[in-house]
């Protein structure tokens, strides 16, 4: 039958076209998400929008710009009454950063991503007042690779990217991570 | 305040004498399980061939199945999968954009393997159509008519995704996907309910997502026209007990059809041309259709939505991140009417091609000669689950007498 052989080869270029992006040259993009810590504004529906029942997104530290400040603004709230680690003095909802003394008179900050879940709140703090050193970053080992991801679709910033599998993760700053 | 928070040194880094500044911590790079997904798949598609077309058995196609949803499931990522992939294709294709070969090659190898085998993939290597076998009880047999109109929504699905991811309105098939919160073991509302409708239909229709939702199904479908290989219930003479055909949950066995007059013949014919004389009419219906939904389409755009904000002076937070991130409005409104352009052509070729595949399906349901005298599958609807093989007197003695 010649109409389904005609058909049959239309159907076996179709397949093959696809492959022809191969021959273009290879682009920084893959399937991975990840945000882009420039472009956040923290929103909150980082926390909420996720597949996952905890949300991927997690605040990540950057040691290497913070100010280990004692008065750390993504630490303690704006309205604080006063300067002690009491709950209603803390920004971070869930108590999920570890505060410890280094030295006179400086703090070091650690997000527990056990308890983090991804609102941003620590972020905006330290953004508006401290060095910008945390971020929020969706965290690769948690989160499902979905083919849309569903806070991406709703980041009123654009925040969301697409990085290869060898680029996985997108730092604020300079990047230091060690391999 | 600067809203963004673009890493600025208010605060020096303080000297320490004996604190050594940690590195970010992060998981070292996570692993890229692409490939074993594709080496998997290829050996499930293969292996899938061997079981139904050797051994023709039901119950190797089971643990098939089974082995299928553990792992394509649960152990490796389930996403992207190779149902949802036709949308990065389509977004792509469109944009001029690289696509992973990972992808291409998850996307390709199913249809590849339809080309020759039929699905296999649907019933081996599928976790969601194993979800759906596994949570399937009682048959309800769906009116042949109906089912001919139902099938045609895959056919709609595909189009009007591909175009939407076309258009950069995003990937909508991965919001229809009902088994997801399955997958991700997030049983919260919003996602939840169309997961327990299907669930719950699922009991008493056979595969329900795979029949009427799944538009990687209907290329599949496609591919399967020009299988070399199809599936055969009869080994020997038929009996015509009818029992594969009761076995079949999926419609798939089709009753013989004994020679028909040439009254009927002349009749079919007459319909053919019909139908043929119609395939303008229903280009221009779809296409028209089509180009009047574009606009609506259009409006969801990302771009488009936020260039109304803006003119409107809404005070949304995607205006806040626009003027904080300071971009030009000039180049929103370029993008903006691109993308309204776009979702127009996109949109009058989706409608047009509509029209074309419905009046296809339509002519190929009255070219379609069935066997004389023995009952056949219909390979295109058939998710080679093996339950006839099972059926079948005849081949039970078969194998029993191998045995
Ligand atoms: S949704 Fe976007 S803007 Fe909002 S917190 Fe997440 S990345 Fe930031
Ligand atoms: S890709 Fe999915 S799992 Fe990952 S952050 Fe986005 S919604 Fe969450
Ligand atoms: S038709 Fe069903 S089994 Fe086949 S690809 Fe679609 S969801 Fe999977
Ligand atoms: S293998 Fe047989 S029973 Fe299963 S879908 Fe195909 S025709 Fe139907």
């Amino acid at each position: 039958m010649t109409l389904r052989e005609l058909l049959k080869v239309m159907t076996g270029a179709l397949l093959a076209t696809p492959f022809l992006q191969l021959f273009r040259k290879k682009e920084e993009t893959g399937y991975y998400w990840q945000i882009d810590p420039d472009k956040c504004i923290q929103c909150g529906k980082c926390e909420t929008e996720c597949v996952l029942p905890r949300s991927a997104v997690k605040c990540v530290h950057q040691y290497a710009s913070c100010g280990y400040c004692l008065f750390c603004s993504g630490y303690y709230q704006d309205k604080r009454i006063e300067f002690n680690t009491a709950g209603e003095n803390l920004r971070c909802p869930t108590d999920a950063i570890v505060r410890t003394y280094v030295e006179d008179p400086y703090f070091e900050y650690k997000i527990d991503e056990e308890k983090c879940i991804g609102c941003g709140k620590c972020v905006k703090g330290c953004a508006s007042f401290g060095n910008g050193s945390l971020f929020l970053q969706v965290r690769r080992h948690l989160c499902k690779d979905c083919n849309e991801c569903r806070i991406a679709k709703v980041c009123p910033s654009g925040a969301f990217t697409r990085v290869p599998a060898d680029k996985p993760y997108i730092f604020r700053h300079p990047p230091e991570v060690k391999s | 305040m600067n809203m963004l928070g673009v890493v600025q040194a208010r605060f020096p880094a303080p000297e320490f004498d004996n604190y050594k500044v940690p590195l970010i911590q992060l998981e070292n790079i996570v692993a890229d399980v692409t490939p074993w997904r594709i080496l998997l798949l290829t050996l499930f598609l293969v292996v899938g061939a061997v079981l139904f077309y050797k051994y023709r058995s039901r119950k190797g196609m089971l643990f098939l199945s089974l082995a299928g949803l553990t792992l394509f499931g649960f152990v490796l990522k389930s996403c992207p999968c190779p149902v949802g992939m036709f949308q990065n294709i389509a977004e792509g294709v469109a944009n001029g954009t690289y696509v992973p070969l990972g992808i291409l090659l998850l996307f390709t190898l199913p249809l590849v393997c339809a080309l020759f085998y039929g699905r296999v993939f649907c019933g081996g290597a599928c976790p969601l159509g194993a979800l759906q076998e596994l949570l399937h009880w009682h048959t309800l047999t769906i009116p042949l008519a109906l089912d001919r109109v139902l099938r045609l929504i895959p056919i709609l699905l595909l189009l009007l995704c591909s175009a939407c991811a076309a258009c950069g309105l995003g990937f909508p098939l991965c919001y229809l996907e009902p088994y997801l919160p399955i997958f991700v073991l997030n049983f919260a509302t919003p996602l939840a309910i169309l997961s327990a409708v299907f669930i719950v239909v699922g009991l008493f229709v056979s595969r329900p997502f795979c029949r009427f939702v799944c538009p990687y199904g209907a290329l599949l479908r496609f591919c399967t026209l020009f299988a070399v290989k199809k599936p055969v219930i009869t080994v020997k003479e038929c009996v015509n007990c009818k029992l594969c055909e009761q076995g079949c949950p999926n419609g798939a066995v089709l009753p013989p059809e004994p020679d028909t007059s040439t009254a009927t013949r002349r009749k079919g014919s007459r319909r053919l041309s019909t139908l043929v004389a119609c395939i303008p009419l229903a280009l221009f219906l779809g296409g028209l259709l089509g180009y009047f939904a574009a606009p609506a389409m259009s409006s969801m755009h990302r771009d488009v939505r936020l260039l109304r904000d803006v003119e409107t002076k809404q005070q949304t937070l995607e205006v806040e991140a626009f003027e904080a991130q300071g971009s030009s409005l000039n180049e929103l409104k370029a993008r903006a009417v691109h993308a309204q352009n776009k979702t127009l052509v996109c949109m009058t070729l989706c409608g047009m091609l509509f029209g074309a595949c419905a009046m296809a399906e339509l002519i190929a349901e009255s070219r379609r000669r069935r066997e004389e005298n023995s009952y056949s599958i219909d390979a295109s609807l058939c998710f080679c689950c093996g339950r006839c093989y099972a059926a079948c007197p005849l081949e039970r003695k078969e194998k029993t007498h191998e045995k």
